[in-house]
């Protein structure tokens, strides 16, 4: 009897592992995919075998050190991104923490209204409003100013993401605010000295998946960036218009080596961090 | 039903039942929420009226500097005392007071409330002579060119106006509240209280304004504002044609619900929005079981290599999407150069017809379901990692011993986790089923990097795999529809808040039933 | 106290953003100059050029600049892909540049929004340039409202010498059938309303603008000739399924590069030639759209075919400066710089005759097709997907019967009117 359930745990495991070793497969087919093409050499731009049959590495090479800036200025395009990306974290982490404490451990007679009227407004669709933050930025003459421009539209809105992270400090026990108020802390001393060296993991998470964002959006970038010059350009509308009519045949590859380039550090940053992304997310977003 | 009679019905008839009693519950629950807005209406307008009544009442009986700061703000406050405080309202009701006369009653008046209808006056863009008459180009040269007014930018003026105009307002029954509230202190005989006093406040009792006042001017600035400005638009008839435009009431809406003529914008809507739907709840649902499926078994006791499982999947959230998914358009292309379609012929899985490989159309709009299903398969590939990343951690705190009582039951993996797994997770992380299909109705990216920009002749400018979202984004780039664009939006958002209200109020209820632990 | 400075501190930004742009947003007036053109001391122009382009319209520029040295003028050049300009000028004229360069089906968009500012003296242009070209810049009112640029800007048909020989080039018949003997495919986008009004236009419907509504309007075609020739083309899609692909034209240059080629011919426009060129080598073929049989009649396949424009922006601060450079910028030297360093097809008659244009196959091609095509002009947007869907329906639906046809045809025309 035991021998025959110790049998078929082994084979149960077995069809497990064959199971998670052809979904994994799959999963990382379109990755493996991405890489393998952007080491693509030959006349072709675009793909035409499942495996390349050349290997070149000229295509991280015309990335690195274009040899025509006007069309493909990646490098530009990189430390564009880079720095909107540092100052819009900054900016976005701190309005979250600010928020998210403020409705997790304050009592105020505007909380509740406060909190739902977050809420609502996060169920309007985003785009909704594109056209009217183009006109509100020319207003303030921030157009002439892409990168600060976009700082704020990535920043400006990031209180309202305040969910996860308010969820996370709920957790913290409040005896600990209390013990800290007896002891003549005020709030201001509570949240700098006792809460916020307490939430590493959602610090973390913050930072992460605000530096993340400049680096993944297309649509308010090209509509702020999008009558300057390709000196302005994010990598991510840089890299969307290398696939566009006019650039597709010559530079296809450019962009699958440069989409590389930008999901490297950000895969790595992500899986080194993931403990704290998965700490954060399950602590603060899930509870009843 | 008893708890216990619950958990003992299979697992069809246990989704059978949650249907039912949410059904059952709907016309309740829609009663429920007509009330709560009725009730918050109700409160609205007893704040308002008790709030006037202060006002007069306060003005009543306040001495004679309290009265006088009813029209010099703060002069209450410096008569007793508090000088700083006193100047910053006196200093605002300056700099209101010029702000309007200089500019806010025109940008006001620019509204066209009061006047035509139109905001802004001149429609006409045209060019004059020397003498400033308007001539027609034909071989003549110009001298000037007259502009017409350009309504959108007056329209954030006005907007921008308005909004100042009431936050003066508040301001300004704060600094009556104020100066009424200085004098009974004064009367009490407590000494009121300093400037500094009052800003120390801010790092304690009123630290909640601290850290507010910050993200909320932000998110007033360039979330609300936008908002207000849109929803406005969807009440004229801004098209990209002319920038000129004014206020038409609710046609722009009775257009999105007009059925008439091929490819109308009514049965655009209805098709579309019944896509929508089904999208988000198939989305949400494969997503979810099918993530916490492959997080069990990744999980599971016994299973080596976790973190290599665990890794293959969550590396592709990292991958941002318009890469991933741009290339995916590529894979999936029906012809010899997509990669699935090349390798479906290597297996030998494709029909040929005399000689000819039939490759399978993964995107193209001539099929109504092909695609469809396509980006539903291609989401549960986004989706999935993030399910697992989600509920990992939850799964291994499930109490072992109800696993091991279900075990010595004799109940089967299936049975398990039908009975014992799905509902603890639905318990434990409903706030984020109820986000993630927000998200999902809201989901541009995989819709618009995978499909692009697709027609169909029967549908106004979409195609088939269009969602409300993707439908409103190619209105307001493509052909400039902003008053349509925006009027969708508003619909969109009348199905969330629907959603989201109904589900809240389920879940509720469900808690108190299902209380686990 | 209370929400106090958060408040004020609202108040003040917004009042800081009205004050600030409170001028900005009135009328304004800019003035012209008086009898010949007077370019204005010390002005300041912003021009919008396609990044291939960038290096030569610098070039230009500084040319100009030298010419008119005693004006003291600058000039920045920034990159602006032709299809976004209008795009860019209409969604806001004040940020755009005051000269720009943009393809003739956005021409319409700009005019009634009356963001170009009308040719100053017309006379010489229309002179100097062909007379397609000046019709494509000439808007509704008989005034000339953009200075022409080239005539290129359109497809024509690419093939592989080593397959196709040049007669069999010249009928669609003939390449296909060469392809089909050597294994390999013809490539076109049929699944694009840009490509496949081949198939409609064919059969004699032309354009003929857009009505006061922006409606399309189309010339009094004989509804059975277009379905001959819908239903022509269809049979040779399916009798050749083999050998017919429908895909992005990227796929040309690739699919020709190909180790083993899969692409010996297709439908391509300029912008792809640098990367068929190097595809093919000594064996790259360019040529006129072929002939295509209907009703056993050789009939020319007709294009969409479009030009290249520079526009001056008509709230430019220094039009008469603008008008000079986009003068400059269009007269016959500058067309054979682009022709020479660019292989951009001239619109200017006499940089037609430059040996840099007459040597060049494809500018040859370009400009041989741009005599059998309908001009690319006052075009409504609901042209587009309605004609993509009729072109899919075309090689895609198992059933191609000609009633079938006829129905497609019939809805495709209601949709684009837009009934």
């Amino acid at each position: 009897m035991i021998k025959s359930y110790k049998a078929r745990r082994t084979v149960v495991n077995a069809l497990i592992y064959v199971l998670l070793g052809g979904l994994g497969l799959i999963w990382v087919s379109p990755l493996v995919y991405l890489v393998m093409h952007s080491f693509r050499g030959g006349k072709a731009e675009l793909a035409t075998t499942i495996i390349p049959k050349e290997w070149t590495l000229d295509n991280y090479a015309k990335v690195f050190s274009p040899p025509d800036p006007n069309v493909v200025n990646f490098p530009q395009w990189f430390m564009n991104t880079f720095i909107i990306a540092i100052f819009s974290c900054i900016i976005s982490t701190l309005a979250v923490l600010m928020v998210s404490y403020a409705f997790s451990r304050l009592r105020f007679k505007a909380r509740k209204p406060l909190i739902n009227v977050g809420m609502i407004l996060g169920m309007f669709p985003g785009f909704m409003t594109m056209i009217a933050i183009y006109y509100l930025m020319k207003a303030m003459g921030l157009l002439a100013m892409p990168k600060v421009a976009l700082i704020i539209c990535y920043s400006a809105g990031a209180g309202l993401g305040y969910q996860i992270s308010k969820g996370f400090f709920d957790t913290i026990p409040r005896a600990l605010d209390e013990a800290a108020t007896i002891d003549g802390a005020t709030r201001n001393q509570i949240f700098w000295k006792i809460i916020l060296p307490m939430s590493k993991p959602i610090l973390v998470y913050t930072v992460l998946t605000s530096f993340i964002g400049p680096w993944t959006d297309f649509i308010l970038a090209k509509i702020i960036v999008g009558a300057q010059g390709p000196e302005h350009y994010t990598v991510a509308i840089g890299l969307q218009k290398l696939v566009g009519l006019e650039y597709k045949s010559q530079h296809y590859r450019e962009f699958l080596a440069g989409s590389v380039i930008v999901a490297v550090p950000i895969t790595a940053l992500f899986l080194f961090m993931q403990r704290y992304y998965v700490e954060g997310v399950t602590a603060g977003g899930v509870k009843g | 039903m008893k708890y216990i009679d619950y958990v003992q019905l299979n697992p069809f008839q246990k989704i059978w039942y949650n249907l039912k009693t949410f059904f059952i519950a709907l016309p309740g629950n829609i009663v429920k929420i007509c009330k709560a807005i009725g009730r918050f209406f109700k409160k609205l307008g007893l704040g308002i009226g008790k709030g006037v009544a202060g006002y007069f009442s306060r003005f009543v009986k306040g001495d004679w500097a309290t009265k006088l700061s009813y029209i010099i703000m703060g002069f209450g406050n410096m008569m007793k005392g508090q000088i700083v405080k006193g100047l910053i309202f006196l200093a605002t009701e300056v700099a209101f007071i010029a702000f309007m006369i200089f500019f806010g009653a025109n940008k006001i008046y620019n509204l066209g409330f009061f006047s035509g209808g139109t905001i802004g006056f001149n429609g006409e863009d045209y060019w004059v002579d020397k003498d400033g008459v308007s001539i027609a180009i034909s071989h003549g040269r110009p001298v000037a060119h007259v502009r017409a007014d350009d309504s959108m930018q007056l329209l954030l003026y006005g907007v921008m106006t308005l909004i100042i105009i009431a936050v003066f307002l508040v301001i300004y029954f704060a600094s009556v509240k104020s100066a009424y509230k200085v004098e009974q202190q004064v009367a009490a005989g407590e000494k009121p209280a300093t400037f500094g006093q009052e800003m120390k406040a801010f790092a304690d009792e009123k630290f909640h304004i601290t850290l507010l006042s910050f993200p909320c001017l932000t998110i007033s600035l360039f979330t609300i504002m936008p908002l207000i400005f849109m929803i406005l638009i969807a009440f004229t008839n801004y098209t990209k044609s002319t920038p000129f435009f004014g206020w038409v009431g609710l046609q722009t809406f009775s257009e999105v619900f007009q059925t008439t003529g091929g490819a109308n914008k009514g049965e655009t809507f209805i098709e579309l929005t019944k896509w929508t739907l089904l999208w988000a709840v198939c989305a949400t649902v494969l997503n979810y079981i099918l993530g916490m499926i492959v997080a069990l078994l990744i999980n599971k006791k016994g299973i080596k290599l976790k973190a290599l499982w665990r890794t293959m999947f969550v590396i592709t959230v990292a991958v941002p999407q318009f890469v991933s998914l741009l290339l995916m358009q590529q894979m999936l292309e029906g012809n010899e150069f997509g990669a699935i379609n090349q390798l479906l012929k290597g297996l030998g899985w494709l029909a040929s017809d005399g000689g000819t490989v039939q490759y399978i159309d993964f995107l193209g709009n001539a099929n109504k379901w092909i695609p469809r299903l396509t980006v539903i398969v291609v989401n549960i590939w986004v989706g999935i990692p993030y399910t697992i990343l989600i509920t990992s951690g939850i799964l291994m705190n499930i109490p072992a011993d109800l696993y091991e009582s279900a075990t010595i039951d004799g109940a089967g993996p299936t049975r398990t986790f039908f009975s014992i797994t799905l509902p603890y997770m639905l318990f434990v992380t409903t706030p984020y089923l109820i986000t993630t299909f927000i998200g999902n109705i809201n989901n541009f990216n995989v819709i618009y990097l995978l499909v692009g920009e697709q027609s169909s002749v029967d549908l106004h400018n979409a195609g088939y795999t269009d969602l409300l979202v993707t439908w409103l984004f190619r209105m307001s780039t493509s052909t400039g529809e902003y008053n349509t664009a925006a009027a969708v939006g508003i619909l969109v958002f009348i199905v969330c808040a629907t959603v989201s209200l109904l589900t809240f109020n389920l879940t509720k209820s469900a808690k108190n039933e299902e209380e686990f632990s | 106290m209370k929400k106090f400075l958060a408040l004020l501190l609202a108040v003040l930004m917004l009042a800081s953003i009205l004050v600030a742009c409170g001028g900005g947003g009135d009328k304004k007036t800019s003035d012209g100059g008086d009898a010949s053109i007077d370019i204005e001391d010390g002005a300041k122009l912003l021009v919008w050029a396609p990044d291939k382009a960038i290096d030569l319209t610098k070039e230009l520029c500084e040319a100009f600049k030298k010419e008119h040295s005693d004006k003291n003028i600058t000039i920045d050049v920034q990159v602006q892909s032709e299809s976004e300009a209008a795009t860019q000028v209409l969604n806001d004229k004040d940020a755009a540049a005051d000269v720009f360069g943009f393809a003739s089906d956005q021409f319409n968009k700009l005019m009634t929004a009356n963001a170009l500012a009308p040719v100053f003296d017309p006379d010489d242009i229309i002179d100097r340039n062909s007379e397609a070209s000046v019709k494509a810049a000439t808007g509704s009112d008989g005034a000339l409202y953009a200075f022409p640029e080239t005539d290129d800007n359109g497809y024509f048909l690419v093939y592989d010498k080593s397959i196709i020989s040049d007669e069999q080039a010249a009928s669609f018949e003939g390449i296909l059938e060469a392809c089909r003997k050597a294994g390999k495919k013809f490539v076109m986008d049929a699944g694009n309303g840009y490509y496949s009004c081949i198939f409609i236009f064919t059969g004699g419907l032309t354009l003929e603008g857009t009505d006061a509504e922006g409606t399309q309007q189309f010339n009094s075609y004989d509804e059975e000739a277009v379905v001959d020739s819908l239903e022509a083309f269809a049979n040779l899609f399916h009798d050749y399924s083999d050998v017919f692909l429908s895909s992005e034209v990227a796929k040309i240059p690739t699919g020709m590069a190909a180790d083993p080629q899969i692409v010996a011919a297709g439908i391509d426009g300029t912008w792809d030639t640098n990367a068929i060129k190097e595809a093919l080598g000594d064996n790259y073929g360019a040529a006129k759209l072929p002939t295509v049989k209907i009703k056993g009649e050789d009939k020319q396949m007709i294009s969409l075919h479009g030009y290249k424009l520079i526009g001056v922006n008509a709230v430019s601060e220094y039009p008469n400066a603008a008008q000079a450079l986009a003068d400059f910028l269009t007269n016959e030297e500058s067309q054979i710089k682009r022709a020479e360093g660019l292989g951009w097809g001239p619109s200017n008659t006499k940089a037609k005759e430059d040996k840099s244009v007459t040597d060049s196959p494809s500018i040859s091609a370009a400009l041989a097709q741009s005599e059998n095509s309908v001009a690319q002009v006052n075009m409504s947007d609901t042209f587009w997907s309605p004609m993509a869907t009729l072109g899919n329906t075309l090689w895609k639906d198992k059933d191609y019967s000609r009633d079938t046809i006829k129905a497609n045809f019939q809805k495709t025309i209601a949709s684009i009117k837009d009934e």
